[in-house]
C-alpha cells in the first residue's frame, strides 16, 4: 500500500514537473516567434486607406506563398491614432504601438523631429527617387528616409464643362491660367449662369495651402520650425487672390464636409480646386457623367516659381521601432515600395493615386474616364504629381494655420495685408517656441 | 455456484460494508455538488442583481452626465445671438456670408467644448436653409436630407424638448453597420415662440454604447430601448433597430411596481431583467441576464462532475482497499472459529490482522484455554464431590441397625446366653470399626470377607440362622482391594426382600478374578424381582437399607462406573421365582 502510494506521490511530482516545462517552452518560442509572425497596422478610412492596405497584404501573401506573415490591420480614427501614438511616445514607450502606422504628410514632420528614435528607418529599404519629388520632404530627416509614400494628393480643378461652355468657354481655356484668369470666368460663369464657382469654408485654408506650395512655399521655413508668413510673396499673393475669390461673390460658402460635397453634387458650383482624392466624391453623382473635367491646377501669377501643379493632403507609411520592423519594412518594400500591379488595383478599385513613378507606367494609369469625357484623369494626376514642388511641411502646419484662419477674417474685414501676416508672424513666433 | 454462494457468505461483511460506503459516498457527493451548485447559483444570482442594480445606477449617471452636457451645450446654443443670425439672416454675397459662417463656426466650436468629452457632433440647421456641422464626416450626410427626416419633424412636434431617437437615415456610408443616437432640440426665440432652427447632436451609437459597453460581458448584457419599445443601442448589435415590446412592457413593469427585477423568458432565454428608466432621454435602460449564460461561466459543471468522480474513484479505492483489509482479518477469523465442533474446546485460531482483531483472537485463545481448565477442574470437583458425598453416606450407619443390634444382645443378655451376646458385640465392634474408624476408601477382599461375616453373624442373632449365607472366594482374590463395603448392601437386600415369604434359604458370595476384573457375585435361592432379565442396572431402586442410610444399588453401580470407568459396574440377573444374582465387575487393584 505505502509503496503504491508512493509511487502515485512521485508520479504526480514527474507529471507536473513536466508540464511545467512544457508550458515555459511553448511560451518562450510564441514570444520569440511573435517579433516575425505577426505585424500591426494602424490606419484611419476603412474604404481608402484600410482598403489599401488589405490588398498590399494579399500582394504580399501571393508573392511569398510560404511566408506566415500575419498582417493585422486595426482601423482607427486619425484623431485616435495621433492622440495614442503622442501619449505612447510621450512615456516613451513603443510598447501599445504597432508596426506600422499611417501618418498625413502634413504631421509627419512633428513626428519624425520630436520622436527621432521611434521610427525605424527605411534608407535600405527603398529608394526615394523611385517617388514623387514632394513626398520625399515630409517623410525623411536629414536625408534619412523614415516613410513610405503612399497616396498622391495631387490638386486638380475640377470644372464643369456645361457651366463653362454656358458662360462662353471651353475647358480648353482654362489648361494653365492663373488665379486671376480664373476670378474672371467666375465672374462670366456667375453672370450667365448664377451659379457659383466654388465652395469655401472659412475654417479650411487648404486652397492657400495649394496655392504657396505650387511655388514651392509654405507656412514654414525650410528647417521646418520657423515661420515663414511676414515677407512671405506666395502666401501674401495666396491671400490676395483669396480675398479677390470673396470680394468677386463668386463663392458658395460651406462650413463642413457634407454641405462641400453636397454643392458639387447638386451643381451648385462649376469648379472644385482640390486633391484627386475627390474623384470619388464627383462620380458619385452619375447625373453629372460627361459634364466634368479636370485641367491643371491654376498658378500664382506674380510668382514666377508658381508651377500648375500642387498638393492638398496625402499620407504615408511609416514602420516604428519595434519587434518585427524588418519584417514591417520588407513588407513595405515589396508592397508599396515597389509593386507596380499593386499600384494598378488600387488605382482602379479605390481611386488611390500613386506616388511611386513607375505606377503611372501601369495600364490602368492610361484608362481613359467616360465620366471625364474620356480624359484619361489619372494619368494627369500622376503627371502632376511629378510636378508638385517639394516643401518642408514641418512642424507645425496646423497651428500656424489656426493663426491664419483668424487672420484671414481680419484681412477680409479690411486689415491691411501686411500688417496681417506681421501679426499672424508675432503670433506664430511665440506661439511654436 | 454454491461454493462460490459459501465464499460470498464469508464475505458478505466486506460487501456490505463496501455497499454502503460506495452508496454513500456517491450519494453524499451528488448531493453536496447539487446542494453547492444551487447555492452558488442562489447566492450568484442574488449578488448579480445587486451589484447589476449598482452598475445601472453607475450607468444612468453616465448617461446623467452626458445629457447634461448636450443641455448645458444647447442652452448655450439657444442663447447665442451670432447662431441665431446666423440661421435667420438671408443669403448674401460670399464675403459676408464668409463671415457669418465663419463666426457661426467659431461660436459652435465653443460651444462643442461642452460636450467635448464625447465624441459628439453638433449641426445647426436654420430656416434659411443654412446649415452647419462641427464634423460632418460621419453626420449627417446630407443637409437637404436631415431637413426632412422623420427626426426633425418629431423634434418640432415637441419644441420645447430635448428628444433622443435612433437614427439610420442620414449616416454617412453603411448606416446598418453604426446608426447614430441624434439628440435634437427645436430653436425658439423665448418670447415669441418663433422656431428659426434645429440643432442636433449626433454620436455613433457605438460611441453611446460605451457608456455602459465596460459593464456587459457575456450573457450581459444592456438594451436602451425607446418609449415605443425600439431598441435605440445595445451591446448586442443584432438587437439594434428590432422592436422589441416584450422587452417595453416588461420594463415598464419594473418601473410601475418598483420591482428590483424580473425573471422572465425574454430573447428566447430565461433571463433576469433589471430596469431604470431615463426620464431625460424617454429611454429605458434595460439590463438582461442570461441565467444560463452567466452561470456556465461562473459553474464549470463538467468540472465539478470530474472533479467529483475523481473523488469519489478515489475514496472508493482507498475504502476498497481498508475495508477489504479490516474485513479479510475477520473472514479469517470467523472461518477458524466456525471449525469449532462440539466439545472440541482446543481448537486455537491464528493470530493476525489489526490491532483489534489480533486482540479478539488472543481473548478467544485465552477464553479457550480457561473453558479448559475449567471443565477439568468441573470434572475433579465433581468427583471429589461424590466421593464426599459417598463416604458421609458411608459413614452414617443406620441407628436402626444399631438399635436392633443392641436390642437382639439386650435379649440374649436377659436370656443369659452370654456368649452368644459377647461375641454379637464383639462383630458389632469390628463392623463399626471397620466402617467408622477406618478411614481409608478400599479394603482388601479379606477385610471386606471380615466385615461382611460380622454383619451376617448379627443378623442370625436377630433373625435366626434359617438363612446360610457361604463364602466362595478364590485364593489369589483375598489380596484385592474393593471399595469398602462394597458387597454388603446386595447381602442386606438378600436378608431382607429375597425371603420375604419363606423361613429358609441360601446366599452364596463368590468372588474371584478374571482376566482383567474382580468379580464379586451376590447369589440367592429367594422370590427373586421381576424385570432383571437383563443385565440392566437402571431401574435399581432398591435404596433402603437397614445398615446404611440412602445407599441404593443404583448407586453402587455409579460409584463404580465413576471410579473405575465404563467396562465396570453392577448387573442383576432375577426374575420372579428364580432368585436374584447381583454381580460386581471390579478392577484388578493391589493396593
Amino acid at each position: 500500500m505505502k509503496k503504491l502510494l508512493a509511487i502515485m506521490l512521485a508520479s504526480f511530482v514527474l507529471l507536473t514537473a513536466c508540464s511545467s516545462t512544457g508550458n515555459n517552452a511553448a511560451n518562450n518560442g510564441g514570444t520569440a516567434a511573435e517579433g516575425t509572425k505577426e505585424i500591426t497596422v494602424w490606419a484611419w478610412d476603412k474604404v481608402f486607406n484600410i482598403g489599401a492596405m488589405e490588398r498590399a497584404s494579399e500582394a504580399y501573401k501571393a508573392k511569398n506563398p510560404d511566408s506566415d506573415l500575419k498582417i493585422n490591420i486595426i482601423e482607427n480614427a486619425q484623431a485616435d491614432i495621433i492622440q495614442k501614438m503622442n501619449a505612447g511616445l510621450n512615456a516613451g514607450t513603443t510598447k501599445s504601438l504597432p508596426t506600422i502606422v499611417l501618418i498625413e504628410d502634413y504631421r509627419a514632420q512633428s513626428f519624425l523631429q520630436s520622436y527621432p528614435d521611434a521610427f525605424f528607418e527605411l534608407t535600405d529599404f527603398i529608394n526615394p527617387g523611385d517617388f514623387a519629388d514632394y513626398k520625399i520632404g515630409p517623410t525623411s530627416v536629414d536625408g534619412k528616409q523614415y516613410g513610405v509614400p503612399f497616396d498622391s494628393g495631387a490638386a486638380g480643378l475640377y470644372v464643369r464643362s456645361d457651366y463653362l461652355e454656358e458662360a462662353g468657354y471651353k475647358v480648353a481655356d482654362l489648361q494653365d491660367i492663373d488665379w486671376k484668369k480664373f476670378i474672371e470666368i467666375g465672374k462670366a460663369v456667375k453672370a450667365k449662369t448664377g451659379k457659383s464657382l466654388l465652395t469655401q469654408d472659412p475654417n479650411d485654408l487648404g486652397l492657400i495651402r495649394m496655392m504657396i506650395q505650387s511655388a514651392g512655399s509654405w507656412y514654414l521655413k525650410d528647417d521646418g520650425t520657423t515661420p515663414n508668413l511676414v515677407g512671405n510673396e506666395a502666401l501674401k499673393e495666396a491671400f490676395e487672390s483669396y480675398k479677390e475669390l470673396m470680394s468677386a461673390d463668386i463663392v458658395k460658402v460651406t462650413s463642413d464636409w457634407s454641405q462641400f460635397v453636397g454643392a458639387f453634387n447638386s451643381g451648385e458650383v462649376a469648379t472644385v480646386p482640390t486633391g484627386n482624392w475627390i474623384t470619388a466624391s464627383i462620380k458619385a453623382e452619375a447625373s453629372q457623367a460627361g459634364k466634368w473635367a479636370v485641367v491643371p491646377f491654376p498658378k500664382l501669377g506674380n510668382n514666377a516659381n508658381s508651377v500648375h501643379a500642387s498638393n492638398l493632403g496625402g499620407s504615408s507609411w511609416y514602420v516604428m521601432n519595434v519587434d518585427g520592423k524588418e519584417a514591417a519594412a520588407e513588407f513595405l518594400k515589396q508592397t508599396f515600395g515597389s509593386d507596380v500591379e499593386l499600384y494598378q488595383k488600387l488605382v482602379t478599385e479605390i481611386g488611390a493615386i500613386s506616388t511611386l513613378k513607375a505606377a503611372a507606367t501601369g495600364e490602368a494609369y492610361k484608362q481613359a474616364d467616360e465620366f471625364f469625357g474620356g480624359q484619361k484623369v489619372i494619368e494627369d494626376f500622376a503627371k502632376w504629381t511629378e510636378q508638385i514642388p517639394n516643401v518642408n511641411y514641418g512642424m507645425h502646419t496646423y497651428a500656424l494655420e489656426d493663426i491664419l484662419v483668424v487672420e484671414m477674417q481680419n484681412y477680409l474685414g479690411g486689415k491691411d495685408i501686411d500688417k496681417v501676416l506681421s501679426d499672424a508672424q508675432a503670433q506664430a513666433e511665440t506661439q511654436v517656441k | 455456484m454454491r461454493s462460490f454462494l459459501d465464499k460470498l457468505k464469508f464475505h458478505g461483511l466486506f460487501i456490505k460494508m463496501f455497499m454502503v460506503t460506495l452508496v454513500s459516498i456517491v450519494t453524499v457527493s451528488l448531493l453536496t455538488s447539487i446542494v453547492m451548485i444551487q447555492m452558488s447559483e442562489r447566492l450568484f444570482m442574488n449578488t448579480f442583481s445587486i451589484t447589476n442594480s449598482k452598475i445601472i445606477s453607475q450607468i444612468q449617471t453616465n448617461f446623467e452626465s452626458f445629457n447634461y452636457s448636450v443641455v448645458t451645450a444647447s442652452n448655450n446654443v439657444l442663447q447665442n445671438g451670432e447662431i441665431k443670425g446666423f440661421l435667420t439672416k438671408p443669403d448674401m454675397d460670399s464675403l459676408s456670408s464668409l463671415q457669418s459662417y465663419y463666426l457661426a463656426s467659431q461660436q459652435m466650436k465653443k460651444i462643442h467644448s461642452n460636450v467635448a468629452a464625447y465624441p459628439v457632433t453638433m449641426t445647426i440647421s436654420g430656416v434659411n436653409k443654412k446649415t452647419h456641422s462641427t464634423d460632418s464626416s460621419y453626420w449627417p450626410s446630407s443637409t437637404e436630407m436631415l431637413r426632412n427626416s422623420i427626426l426633425t419633424v418629431n423634434t418640432l412636434i415637441y419644441p420645447k424638448k430635448l428628444i433622443y431617437q435612433l437614427d439610420t437615415e442620414n449616416v454617412a456610408g453603411s448606416s446598418h453597420d453604426d446608426p447614430a443616437i441624434v439628440a435634437s432640440r427645436a430653436l425658439m426665440e423665448r418670447t415669441s415662440a418663433n422656431q428659426y432652427g434645429v440643432l442636433y447632436f449626433a454620436i455613433k451609437e457605438s460611441d453611446f454604447k460605451r457608456f455602459y459597453a465596460s459593464f456587459t460581458s457575456n450573457g450581459n448584457d444592456v438594451v436602451i430601448l425607446d418609449h415605443s419599445g425600439v431598441v435605440v443601442s445595445s451591446n448586442r448589435q443584432d438587437l439594434i433597430g428590432n422592436k422589441e415590446l416584450d422587452l417595453l412592457g416588461y420594463a415598464k413593469d419594473i418601473e410601475e411596481q418598483k420591482q428590483d427585477y424580473k425573471d422572465v423568458n425574454v430573447l428566447g432565454n430565461s433571463s433576469l431583467v433589471l430596469s431604470k428608466y431615463l426620464p431625460e432621454y424617454n429611454f429605458y435602460l434595460v439590463n438582461l441576464i442570461n441565467k444560463q449564460e452567466v452561470l456556465s461561466e461562473m459553474v464549470d459543471f463538467k468540472m465539478v462532475a470530474l472533479i467529483s468522480f475523481a473523488i469519489v474513484i478515489v475514496a472508493l479505492f482507498i475504502v476498497f482497499i481498508i475495508s477489504r483489509r479490516l474485513t479479510k482479518s475477520l473472514t479469517m477469523l470467523a472461518k477458524q472459529m466456525s471449525g469449532i465442533t462440539a466439545n472440541a474446546f482446543d481448537n486455537y485460531i491464528e493470530v493476525s490482522g489489526s490491532f483489534e482483531i489480533k486482540q479478539l483472537g488472543h481473548a478467544y485463545n485465552y477464553m479457550l484455554d480457561e473453558l479448559n481448565d475449567y471443565i477439568k477442574k468441573l470434572i475433579q470437583t465433581q468427583k471429589d464431590q461424590r466421593n464426599a458425598e459417598l463416604s458421609a453416606l458411608q459413614m452414617q450407619i443406620n441407628p436402626h441397625f444399631l438399635y436392633n443390634t443392641l436390642a437382639s444382645i439386650k435379649i440374649l443378655v436377659q436370656q443369659g446366653n452370654k456368649e452368644k451376646a459377647a461375641a454379637t458385640i464383639n462383630s458389632l465392634i469390628s463392623l463399626l470399626q471397620n466402617t467408622v474408624s477406618n478411614i481409608s476408601e478400599t479394603i482388601t477382599v479379606s477385610q471386606e470377607l471380615v466385615n461382611l461375616k460380622n454383619y451376617v453373624y448379627i443378623n442370625h442373632v436377630r433373625y435366626g440362622e434359617q438363612f446360610v449365607v457361604n463364602y466362595f472366594v478364590a485364593d489369589n482374590c483375598y489380596g484385592y482391594h474393593v471399595p469398602k463395603l462394597i458387597i454388603q448392601p446386595f447381602i442386606e437386600n438378600a436378608f431382607f426382600h429375597a425371603f420375604q415369604e419363606r423361613k429358609d434359604g441360601y446366599i452364596y458370595v463368590l468372588i474371584s478374578s478374571e482376566e482383567d476384573a474382580l468379580v464379586c457375585e451376590v447369589v440367592d435361592n429367594g422370590v427373586g424381582m421381576a424385570g432383571y432379565d437383563q443385565q440392566n442396572p437402571a431401574h435399581s431402586s432398591i435404596s433402603s437399607s437397614h445398615f446404611f442410610s440412602g445407599i441404593g444399588i443404583r448407586n453402587v453401580h455409579d460409584r463404580i462406573k465413576l471410579l473405575y470407568g465404563e467396562e465396570y459396574g453392577v448387573s442383576i440377573v432375577s426374575d420372579i421365582g428364580e432368585g436374584t444374582r447381583v454381580k460386581i465387575r471390579l478392577p484388578l487393584h493391589k493396593s
